[in-house]
């Protein structure tokens, strides 16, 4: 008979190899904790929760104008992995409310509702489930000038750019996150404390983008965060359609160690080409992925059958360094490539399969996903609140 | 048995929300070169927009948001704003390109 205790030890395993973000990641580096932190969604939290977005949407039922409604947007999924003949499948809801309170201050905050269901012996026996709800980010921002926002509460960790830009499961051309994900977003992908962000200058034909931060440790349930300062530097260049960056993290806890990190994206103005990269580097790792995604929109308008296609490939290494407790990162150096296949119907439904094939001297394995996801966006109080 | 019920459940759940959105009045209207279409008849007080705001609007959108996503297939009059404050902070726009990624969705 299998234990609650034996399912988190299956789930850490499983979570070690993949390394989703939003909550398999971080359940890697929560280790102790684990037993504390899976289960079913504690009611107190849901309820804490659902009382801040009543109040939210209520304050902003007096302060916003017809035209400035919050909104609820998101996804909804249905992902299945296989990964070394083990499959596993993850239902997820990531509710996205967005609470405008007059031209200046924002309330922003993302959920992540997670079923993870698989075999209770590997890859055989009956199936059981657990259920993870993770608050990625509740952030008041204060939008001072053109050239900065404050920023307070949680908010995803603005190392690089995977974090920021890709982890909602709707938006990322690949559903596993890179390798390398875990270095500087530790400790669970999200810090709790106050950010500065913002354009520094823009002309026609390039922008420098910002952000410094510093973040308290927590280790509430839900609301993990390490206790860091860091900050990110981005040069934009938009008639090219070329964005470099760096990062930088000092990691203040019992050990203190840096992270940096630089990335490049680059999206041609006459292609339906995306591409992204990043490398990262810290005392437990150091690697890179680099991915390319083609949409075959320029073949027959995007919504043809042909056009409505996207192809990925994405490659990856990483070195191995220092090992520590808790930094989610492979035990040895591993190779990785992806290809994938996406399919954009119509009314934001999306489907996806891609095939990876790992090589590691941990043990090389094939991961096979398919995912179908639904993006919505619709304000959150009906119309007739506002007068 | 339970996973059966979940997966089914998990399915309505999607052919439901696609409904929804299929009934959505906004949805009715087409889809303009793949962008998300501008949020049509905006508020009678907002400024008259030029076409070569738009214009400008448009290749601003493709330049910073579809660096990261897909546009959504529509977005209504009423949720246009929050959606652009939204982005601002999380994409990081320049103020010029917020005003003028609104004009291109809500003229």
């Amino acid at each position: 008979m299998t234990t609650p205790g034996d399912r988190a030890f299956t789930l850490v395993n499983v979570s070690r190899i993949f390394a989703f973000r939003g909550t398999v990641a971080w359940i890697g580096s929560w280790d102790g904790e684990l037993g504390a932190g899976l289960g079913f969604i504690k009611d107190v939290w849901l309820q804490k929760l659902l009382g801040i977005a009543l109040l939210m949407l209520w304050t902003a039922s007096g302060l916003c104008a017809q035209e400035n409604a919050p909104i609820l947007s998101g996804g909804v999924q249905f992902l299945s992995s296989t990964v070394g003949g083990n499959t596993f499948f993850q239902p997820a809801i990531a509710p996205v409310l967005v609470v405008p309170l007059g031209d200046h201050w924002l309330v922003e905050s993302r959920a992540d509702l997670r079923g993870f269901i698989a075999h209770d012996n590997g890859s055989s026996g009956p199936y059981s489930g657990q259920f993870i709800g993770t608050l990625e980010y509740l952030q008041l921002d204060y939008i001072a000038n053109p050239h900065l926002t404050v920023t307070v509460g949680r908010f995803l960790t603005p190392f690089n750019i995977y974090d920021e830009r890709f982890t909602p499961f709707w938006i990322r051309d690949l559903q596993d996150a890179p390798i390398i994900f875990p270095i500087g977003t530790r400790t669970s992908g999200s810090n709790n404390g106050l950010m500065f962000r913002g354009v520094a200058t823009a002309h026609p034909t390039w922008e420098v983008n910002y952000t410094a931060y510093f973040s308290v440790l927590s280790t509430t349930e839900n609301l993990q965060s390490g206790r860091t300062a860091g900050g990110r530097m981005g040069v934009f260049f938009p008639l090219a359609g070329v964005e470099v960056g760096a990062s930088y993290q000092r990691f203040l806890q019992d050990v203190n160690y840096n992270a940096v990190g630089a990335y490049f994206t680059w999206q041609p103005p006459q292609i339906p080409l995306d591409v992204r990269s990043e490398y990262a580097h810290s005392p437990n790792g150091q690697g890179y992925w680099l991915e390319a995604a083609y949409h075959f929109s320029k073949t027959r308008g995007d919504t043809s059958r042909l056009g409505r296609l996207q192809g990925v490939a994405r490659i990856q290494q990483f070195f191995k360094g220092t090992p520590a407790p808790g930094d989610s990162l492979p035990s040895a150096d591993t190779n990785r490539f992806d290809f994938g296949l996406n399919y954009y119907l119509p009314h934001d439904v999306r489907v996806n399969g891609s095939y990876g094939r790992q090589y590691s001297t941990a043990g090389n394995a094939n991961i096979w996903e398919a995912q179908i996801s639904y993006r919505f966006l619709f304000p959150a109080l009906p119309s007739g609140v506002f007068k | 048995m339970r996973i059966t019920l979940f997966a089914a459940s998990v399915l309505a759940l999607f052919a439901i929300c696609a409904n929804v959105s299929g009934q959505s009045p906004a949805q009715a209207a087409k889809k303009q070169s793949g962008a998300a279409k501008p949020a049509a008849n905006q508020t009678q007080s907002a400024p008259s927009t030029t076409d070569q705001e738009q214009k400008e609007g448009e290749r601003r959108f493709r330049a910073n948001c579809g660096r990261c996503h897909n546009p959504p297939e529509s977005i209504s009059p009423r949720e246009v704003k929050a959606v652009m404050q939204h982005m601002r902070v999380r994409a990081m726009l320049s103020a010029q390109d917020e005003e003028l990624i609104l004009k291109y969705l809500a003229p």
